[in-house]
């Protein structure tokens, strides 16, 4: 496993040098930003109206975790599919045309060595927009109006499903030499995973319903997000991540018999 | 050191490598030489590990290549044809990269990285982005990842390509420096690499071996059995009946008239030949204007190898 971190090590880096990380996450906090930003003046808005309406009646207020910071973690979602394809999709498809892919291939590393490497940068990678993502919700802890369960429970579900969006943008990536083709496939993959949620709500059987269920991306993560971490989310994501990069040492193995 | 036998690649119907077997032994410097297509750089993929043949076997100090192939990669430092560079690191920290990946003891990477700039000269360039190299300055840095893990054995697939010929003079005797402390399996086209570094050539044409000998015997046999030095004499004006008369003097081996006033003659070598071909034209009045005789060098052995009709030349004469 020593060879999945020396390339792991070498990734990192040359993302972190790259302008494409400091762009992508530069567009990223900016949309995050904005509408964080605006949520937040919202959510003050209405909550000082209520508060008004209520003079002098004991009042909870609005639960800031479902009026801004749900809200806003679905967003971090959404970008994170988009930008993780943009991070992953050169690990493989540069290793080829540059024809790097033929010295990993030449030393002496495993193809699953290779692609936990592999994994490991992109994960590291997504995380590391993760944190910048989160930074906005954890500004309200200023405000004393942080509720850390769900919002802990949230950041653990984003971190399981943007690990698997690693997985999927990896082997998008080791099946064409295109950075461009790698992009594209990615986000087919993600949009099919999505999907199965959709198909879950048109199934009238109710067998195939629950079994469509747990294979719900969505209802998973709304679970994580509502302060529920349940065993099978956990495990369900990390089949996900499982499931791809599987498939991806087996596109690696396969390119060894050409 | 390296033993390959029976070793054969298709693609599809087309045999890029067609039953090859040779051997080399520990320190030992091989040149693989043949024209465009021979499938030397198939061979060295082989060798590598790289991609499995359609039969036959490899194995580098006594592992095999399919049944070991990390052990077999931690003992091979190979460039491929195409330097496996990433531009977006200095040299410095590309090597280190390359010797870690290659499982170097973590106390000798440091010694080693240096060596490698050292023997390829690249102390200058040592903290610059590589993709800021020129073509000759990465080819350097392709070599050096192929020595910097101190492998037992060398696999350079074409290394003088894209270096001026300072730096191809440097390589050889880089190459020659290294000799008997590694391996090395070198390929090439150009005759005078392998003249220069090699100790031993393997021909190879369409595949298949055409010739494996040391440079002189091999030099040596091709005299013997074609010529040994050629003629060439340039006249006032060509006759077919002048012609004849060459063919007629003892040791000619063969006569050819090229461009109107130019004839080739093959010999066998002996210093009397010229001298007669001299005398010949001299007496038959057409008009001396100029002759030469050179000896045949390995460049003509190549030819005559891998051109076809010469083939036989290897199952006749040659072995
Ligand atoms: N991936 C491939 N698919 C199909 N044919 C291939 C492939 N790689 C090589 N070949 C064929 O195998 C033959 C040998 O190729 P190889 O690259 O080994 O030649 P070479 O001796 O290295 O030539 P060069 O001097 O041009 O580098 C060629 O006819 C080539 O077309
Ligand atoms: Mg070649």
């Amino acid at each position: 496993m020593n060879g999945a971190f020396i390339i792991a090590s070498k990734d990192l880096r040359n993302i972190f040098v790259s302008p494409l990380f400091y762009v992508v996450s530069g567009i990223c906090s900016l949309i995050w930003f904005l509408l964080f930003s605006s949520r937040l003046a919202d959510f003050i808005f209405q909550s000082s109206m209520q508060m008004m309406q209520s003079q002098g009646r004991e009042s909870g207020g609005l639960p800031v975790h479902f009026y801004v910071i749900f809200p806003h973690l679905s967003m971090v979602n959404l970008i994170m599919i988009f930008a993780v394809s943009a991070f992953t999709m050169r690990l493989f498809t540069e290793e080829k045309r540059n024809r790097t892919f033929d010295l990993l291939l030449t030393a002496p590393v495993t193809s699953t060595e290779i692609v936990i490497g592999k994994l490991i940068a992109g994960v590291g990678t997504a995380w590391a927009l993760l944190a910048i993502g989160a930074l906005y919700p954890v500004s309200l802890a200023f405000f004393g109006a942080m509720d850390w369960g769900p919002f802990a429970s949230s950041l653990l579900g984003l971190a399981l499903l943007s690990a698997a969006y690693v997985a999927v943008g990896i082997f998008a990536s080791s099946l064409t030499q295109s950075a461009v083709v790698a992009v594209v496939l990615a986000l087919v993959f993600n949009v099919m995973l999505w999907f199965v949620g959709v198909l879950a709500d048109r199934s009238s059987d109710a067998t195939e319903r629950t079994i469509i269920e747990h294979l719900n991306v969505g209802e998973h993560l709304q679970n994580f997000m509502k302060g529920n971490v349940s065993l099978s989310g956990v495990v369900f994501m990390l089949s996900l991540v499982f499931l791809f990069t599987f498939l991806t040492r087996q596109v690696v193995e396969s390119a060894r018999w050409r | 050191m390296i033993e390959v036998r029976g070793l054969t690649k298709s693609y599809g119907p087309h045999k890029a490598v067609d039953h090859i077997s040779f051997s080399v032994r520990k320190g030992e410097v091989v040149g693989f030489l043949g024209p465009n297509g021979a499938g030397k750089t198939t061979t060295m993929r082989i060798i590598t590990g790289f991609m499995p043949p359609t039969s036959g076997t490899a194995s580098v100090a006594g592992f095999d290549v399919f049944e070991n192939p990390l052990e077999v990669k931690r003992r091979i430092g190979y460039l491929p044809e195409t330097p496996p560079l990433y531009g977006e690191m200095t040299v410095e920290d590309y090597l280190r990269f390359v010797a870690r990946l290659k499982k170097v003891e973590r106390s000798r990477i440091a010694s080693l990285v240096e060596r490698a700039i050292e023997k390829t000269q690249l102390g200058e360039v040592r903290k610059r982005l590589i993709q800021n190299l020129s073509k000759g300055y990465r080819q350097r840095v392709g070599i050096s990842q192929a020595l910097v893990s101190d492998p037992e054995v060398l696999i350079l697939d074409e290394p003088t390509v894209g270096l001026d010929p300072r730096q191809v003079a440097e390589v050889r005797t880089l190459i020659a420096e290294l000799k008997g402390h590694h391996t090395i399996i070198l390929s090439t086209h150009i005759l005078p690499e392998v003249q220069a570094t090699c100790e031993r050539i393997i021909i190879i044409n369409r595949g298949k071996i055409v010739a494996e000998d040391s440079l002189e015997s091999l030099g040596r046999r091709v005299s013997q059995s074609q010529a040994a030095s050629r003629v060439f004499v340039r006249v006032g004006r060509a006759s077919d009946d002048l012609k004849a008369q060459l063919q007629k003097i003892g040791g000619v081996r063969a006569v050819q008239l090229k461009d109107a006033d130019r004839y080739e003659i093959d010999t066998d070598g002996s210093k009397e030949v010229a001298q007669a071909v001299a005398g010949v034209v001299v007496t038959s009045g057409v008009g001396l204007l100029e002759l030469r005789e050179e000896a045949f060098n390995l460049e003509d052995v190549f030819l005559k190898l891998t051109t076809s009709e010469e083939s036989q030349l290897k199952e006749g004469a040659l072995t």
